[in-house]
C-alpha cells in the first residue's frame, strides 16, 4: 500500500476509535507481522479495539478501503493464521480481555475474545466449575484465538474441542454489522460455522462458553514403555477396550529428556516412551478405572506404572507435559511441529512411518502427542542455518502428512490450516468439497477481506485445484 | 443423466419409483398438499441425478427420512417431489476399535443403536420414535434430547458428513478421525439445516462406550414439592444423565402424577455409581418431601424410549406441542408463564421440564378439536410475546398455517437467507419450510 494511502487509512481508523488504539509506525507494527509460524509481512495498521462497536468501525473502514482484516489473539498459532500475509489491518484483542459474565447456576460464561484461556478456569474454580479445552498454550493463548482455530488440547479426548463448548457468539460481519448466534437459536448453526473458520468469516467479539463441574476425583498415572510404537499400541488397545480416560498422552525419550532437564517432574528418563494417563469422575470409579487401564498397559509391554501421589505431583506432571515443546526449544536449535490425526488403531503404523521418514531424511524427531485422539505432533529438529536441513524438514513434513492421510487420517487435528497447510488441503478434499466450503465463504466474506490466503488453496473455488504441498519451517512453542 | 420433466424417472428405474402415485402416500403429504412424485434412491448417484434434474426443472423437493419430525416447520411453499432417503441405509464402516462408525443417513436410529450395542457402544441421539426415525432426519432437524447435557448434542458426536446439494454436487466434510480441524466444519452447518441446504447421505460418528448400568427412577410429587425437587436434583453430587419433571402424559410415560406431577430420572454409569446415585437420590427426594421412588433397571431403556416418544405424541387433532429452550435456572419461571397462559386460554397443559438442559416441552390440548382451533391462535401469539426461543414440535395440519412455527427469527436471518441462496439458488429444497420462510 502506498504510504499516502496508508496514512489516510490510519487517519480514518484514528478518527473512529482513537489515536491510542491505532498503530501505524513500522517499528510498532513489527510484532503484528507474524505469529508462531515463519511467514511474516508488515500490516498497514494494527488496532486495539475496546468493544464490538470499535470492531464494527474498523471493519467498515477496512471494507471501504479494500484492506484485509486479520484477527489476532496472542499470536501463538503454529500455522500462520494470524500472519497478515496480504497486509491490511491486524485487529488485536489485547484490550478486550474481560469475563463479561459468569453464570455459575447455568454453567456458562460470556467472555471477550482476548481473555486468556486459563484465566477463565481460574475464575470458575471457586464455583466448582472449569473450562474444558486446554491447549498447551492455555497460559497465554486467548479464547478468541482458540475459537478461531477450534483448538483442542490434551483433554479434548473426553471433553472435546472448542466447538463442543462454544454456545454462542457475537461477531461482526463483512459489512460491519454486529450479529449474534446461539446454539439454541432456530435456523442454521452459524456458531458451528464460525468456530474453526480461522478468522475468514467474520470477527468474533464475544463468546458464550460452557463450563463444566470440576470432577470430584482425578488420578494421573505415568507408565514407561520400551519405545513409542509399543506405547501407541497400548493406547490403541485401551480405546479398543471401550475405555475413554480424560487424557492419554505420549512422550518419547527425546521429549522426556528435554522436559526433565527443565521441569524435574519425575518422568522416567530411561524409558523409550512415557504414557501419561488421566482419569476423572466419581471416586467410586477410580480404582476400577486404574485397574482396567493398568492391566491393558502391562499386557502391552508397560515397564512400569505409577500413580501421582497428590494434586501437587499431578499438576507438576501436567505442567511438564504442556511445556514439552518449550523445553525442547532449549536444547534444539530449531524444530518444526507437525499436527495430523490418524484413526486410533493406526497409531503404531503412523509412528513407524514417521520414524522411517525421519531416518530417510536423517532428521532427529521428538514425539509428544495426544495419543488417545490419534493426534500426532512429531517435532522435526533442525538447524535453520543449514539449508539442506530446512529442505529435508519441509519434504519430511509433507511425507508425514501424506502417510497420515494414507492411514485414513487428516492433516490437522487442532492447530488449523492457516497459511501453512493451505496448499496441502487438496490432498484431503476434492475440488467439489472445497467449492462447497467456498460457498460459505462467499456468503460471509464475498470480498475476501477476512484473513485472505488462509485455509483455501490458491486457485480454489474459482477453478481447478491441484495439490501443491509446501511446508515452511517454523519454530513454534506449543502443541 | 438425461433431464426429464418427470425427474424421478431419469434414474433408469433402479430407484424405487412411484411417479404420480395419486394420491401420494399420506406419509409424504402436508395437509392437502401431496407431491406429484415420490422417489426412493438406492444409491447416492441416483439421488444426485434426481436432485439435479429437479433443480433444472424447477421442481420443489422435500427430503424424507422416517418423517417423525416433519411436523416441525411450515408446510412447503411449493411441493412437487418427495425424495425418501430410507433406502440409503447401509452400514459403511464400523471401526469399533477406533470407536467410530460411518453409516448412510437413511439408516434408522434403532438400527444404528442396535449395531453399536453389539459392540457395547452408543451415540446419544435421543431420537423419539427411534424405529422410524432416521439418522439423517435427526441430524437435519437439529434434534437434541435430554441427555445432551451429559453427552453433547448429535452434532458433537458427528465427525464427518457427505451431502448432496440441490445441483447434484456430492461433497464431503470432516472424516473418520475424532479430532479434526481440516477445512470448514461443514457438518455443523448441515445439522439443523432442515433439508434446505442439501441431503445428508452419509454420517460419521465418534461413539462412546455404553454405560455398564442404567436405571430409571420415577417418583410421584406431592403438593408443593415441585420447586424443592428441582433444586435438590440440580444439587445432586452424581448428576443424572437425564432429569425431567413430568406433568401429564399419563398414557405416554410410565408412572402416575402426584399433585405436582412426577419426576423422571435416568442414571447411567458403573453399577457402583448407579447404586450410590440411587441412595443419594432417595435422600434428596425425601428431603424435598417425596416419600416413594420406583426403580426400573431391566425396563430402563424402554421407559426412557417412552419418554422420548412422548415429545411427539399428538392427541388426535386436539393438541399442539411446543418446545421452549432456555437456561435451566429459568425453567420454573417459563413453566409458570406457560401454565398461566394455558389457563387464560382454557387449554389443558401437560409438560416435560428438563432440569438439566432447560428445555420445556408443553403440550396444550382441548377436549374438542374445534375448541383447540378457536383458542390456539391467541395462546400462540401471547406465548411468543412472553417467551423467546419457542417452536412447535407438532400441530394438527390445518392449524399449522396460523402458528408461529419457529417463533421470532434470529438476528442473523439475512446471513441464513444468503446461505440458502448460495447453496440452493433455485429454492429447490423444501422451500418455505424453515426459519423466516427459508
Amino acid at each position: 500500500m502506498e504510504s499516502a494511502t496508508r496514512e489516510r487509512f490510519g487517519e480514518r481508523l484514528v478518527d473512529a476509535i482513537g489515536a491510542d488504539a491505532v498503530l501505524t509506525a513500522p517499528e510498532d507494527l513489527a510484532v503484528y507481522s507474524f505469529d508462531a509460524y515463519s511467514e511474516e509481512r508488515l500490516p498497514s495498521a494494527a488496532v486495539l479495539p475496546k468493544d464490538a462497536r470499535d470492531v464494527s468501525a474498523i471493519v467498515r473502514i477496512a471494507n471501504e478501503c479494500g484492506e484485509p482484516i486479520v484477527a489476532r489473539g496472542a499470536g501463538t498459532g503454529l500455522c500462520g493464521g494470524a500472519a497478515p500475509v496480504r497486509g491490511g489491518v491486524v485487529v488485536s484483542f489485547a484490550r478486550m480481555n474481560r469475563i463479561l459474565s459468569l453464570d455459575a447456576a447455568n454453567r456458562r460464561a460470556r467472555v471477550q475474545p482476548g481473555l486468556i484461556n486459563l484465566d477463565l478456569s481460574k475464575a470458575a474454580y471457586p464455583h466448582g466449575l472449569f473450562f474444558g479445552p486446554d491447549p498447551s498454550s492455555q497460559k497465554i493463548s486467548t479464547l478468541g484465538g482458540n475459537t478461531g482455530t477450534n483448538a483442542g488440547g490434551p483433554h479434548a479426548l473426553s471433553y472435546g474441542s472448542m466447538t463442543n463448548h462454544v454456545l454462542g457468539l457475537e461477531y461482526v460481519d463483512g459489512s460491519g454489522e454486529i450479529l449474534h448466534t446461539a446454539l439454541d437459536d432456530f435456523g442454521y448453526d452459524l456458531t458451528g460455522s464460525l468456530v474453526g473458520s480461522e478468522g475468514t468469516l467474520g470477527i468474533i467479539t464475544a463468546i458464550d462458553l460452557r463450563l463444566m463441574r470440576v470432577p470430584p476425583a482425578i488420578r494421573v498415572f505415568v507408565s514407561a514403555f520400551g519405545d513409542v510404537e509399543t506405547a501407541s499400541a497400548a493406547v490403541s488397545a485401551i480405546i479398543a477396550a471401550g475405555i475413554i480416560p480424560t487424557a492419554l498422552e505420549i512422550m518419547d525419550k527425546t521429549i522426556v529428556r528435554a522436559v526433565e532437564a527443565h521441569y524435574h517432574a519425575g518422568f522416567p528418563l530411561d524409558a523409550g516412551a512415557v504414557l501419561l494417563v488421566e482419569i476423572a469422575g466419581q471416586p467410586d470409579d477410580m480404582a476400577s478405572g486404574e485397574r482396567a487401564i493398568g492391566t491393558i498397559a502391562r499386557e502391552h509391554g508397560a515397564l512400569s506404572w505409577r500413580s501421582a501421589a497428590d494434586a501437587t505431583e499431578r499438576d507438576a506432571l501436567w505442567a511438564a507435559r504442556k511445556g514439552a515443546a518449550g523445553a525442547l526449544g532449549r536444547i534444539a536449535p530449531n524444530y518444526y511441529i507437525q499436527d495430523a490425526t490418524v484413526p486410533r488403531t493406526r497409531l503404531p503404523q503412523a509412528l513407524h512411518r514417521i520414524d522411517e521418514i525421519c531416518r530417510e531424511y536423517k532428521l532427529l524427531v521428538g514425539n509428544v502427542f495426544h495419543a488417545g485422539d490419534g493426534n500426532l505432533h512429531p517435532l522435526l529438529i533442525f538447524d535453520r542455518r543449514e539449508r539442506r536441513q530446512v529442505e529435508a524438514v519441509m519434504a519430511a513434513g509433507t511425507e508425514i502428512l501424506t502417510a497420515c492421510i494414507e492411514l485414513g487420517g487428516t492433516i490437522s487435528g487442532e492447530h488449523g490450516i492457516g497459511y501453512e497447510k493451505r496448499e496441502t488441503l487438496p490432498l484431503v478434499f476434492s475440488s467439489d468439497d472445497l467449492a462447497t466450503m467456498g460457498r460459505v465463504r462467499d456468503v460471509f466474506d464475498p470480498k475476501r477481506l477476512f484473513n485472505p490466503d488462509k485455509i483455501f488453496p490458491s486457485g480454489a473455488v474459482c477453478g481447478e485445484v491441484r495439490a501443491q504441498p509446501q511446508v515452511a519451517a517454523g519454530a513454534g512453542a506449543w502443541l | 443423466m438425461r433431464r426429464s420433466t418427470r425427474p424421478t424417472a431419469s434414474s433408469g428405474g433402479r430407484g424405487r419409483l412411484a411417479v404420480n402415485a395419486a394420491p401420494a402416500t399420506p406419509n409424504y403429504a402436508f395437509g392437502d398438499r401431496a407431491p406429484g412424485a415420490v422417489f426412493a434412491p438406492e444409491r447416492v448417484e441416483q439421488l444426485a441425478a434426481a436432485l439435479r434434474a429437479c433443480d433444472a426443472k424447477g421442481h420443489a423437493v422435500v427430503l424424507f427420512g422416517g418423517g417423525t419430525l416433519q411436523s416441525l416447520g411450515h408446510a412447503p411453499a411449493r411441493y412437487d417431489v418427495a425424495i425418501d432417503l430410507r433406502a440409503l441405509d447401509k452400514l459403511l464402516e464400523y471401526e469399533f476399535r477406533d470407536l467410530t462408525i460411518s453409516v448412510e443417513a437413511g439408516m434408522s436410529v434403532e438400527q444404528l443403536t442396535a449395531t453399536l450395542a453389539e459392540r457395547g457402544q452408543f451415540v446419544a441421539l435421543d431420537a423419539p420414535q427411534a424405529a422410524r426415525s432416521t439418522v439423517g432426519g435427526i441430524l437435519a432437524s437439529g434434534w437434541g434430547g435430554p441427555r445432551r447435557a451429559t453427552y453433547g448434542r448429535p452434532r458433537d458426536a458427528l465427525i464427518g458428513t457427505t451431502i448432496v446439494l440441490a445441483d447434484g454436487t456430492i461433497a464431503k466434510a470432516g472424516g473418520m478421525v475424532v479430532k479434526n480441524v481440516t477445512g470448514y466444519d461443514m457438518s455443523k452447518l448441515y445439522c439443523g439445516s432442515f433439508g434446505t441446504l442439501g441431503a445428508i447421505v452419509r454420517a460419521n460418528f465418534k461413539t462412546l462406550p455404553a454405560p455398564p448400568a442404567r436405571r430409571v427412577a420415577i417418583a410421584r410429587l406431592p403438593e408443593r414439592t415441585h420447586r424443592h425437587v428441582i433444586e435438590n436434583i440440580a444439587a445432586l453430587d452424581v448428576e443424572p444423565a437425564a432429569a425431567l419433571v413430568v406433568q401429564g402424559f399419563a398414557d405416554d410415560i410410565d408412572g402416575r402424577d402426584g399433585a405436582d406431577g412426577r419426576i423422571f430420572l435416568l442414571f447411567e454409569g458403573s453399577q457402583a455409581l448407579v447404586d450410590r446415585s440411587t441412595r443419594e437420590l432417595r435422600s434428596a427426594l425425601g428431603a424435598a418431601g417425596v416419600p416413594e421412588t420406583t426403580l426400573f433397571d431391566a425396563g430402563a431403556g424402554t421407559a426412557f424410549s417412552r419418554l422420548l416418544d412422548a415429545y411427539l405424541v399428538r392427541l388426535g387433532d386436539r393438541s399442539v406441542t411446543y418446545r421452549c429452550l432456555g437456561l435451566p435456572n429459568d425453567l420454573l419461571r417459563r413453566w409458570e408463564t406457560v401454565a398461566r397462559l394455558a389457563q387464560t386460554h382454557e387449554l389443558a397443559l401437560e409438560t416435560l421440564q428438563d432440569i438439566r438442559t432447560g428445555d420445556l416441552i408443553a403440550r396444550v390440548s382441548a377436549t374438542l378439536s374445534g375448541h383447540l382451533a378457536e383458542r390456539i391462535a391467541g395462546f400462540d401469539a401471547e406465548l411468543h410475546l412472553a417467551l423467546p426461543s419457542i417452536h412447535v414440535l407438532t400441530a394438527p395440519e390445518p392449524l399449522r398455517g396460523g402458528l408461529a412455527m419457529w417463533g421470532a427469527p434470529p438476528s442473523s436471518l439475512e446471513t441464513m437467507r444468503a446461505l440458502k441462496k448460495r447453496f440452493d439458488p433455485n429454492g429447490t429444497l423444501a422451500p418455505g419450510r424453515f426459519v423466516g420462510g427459508i
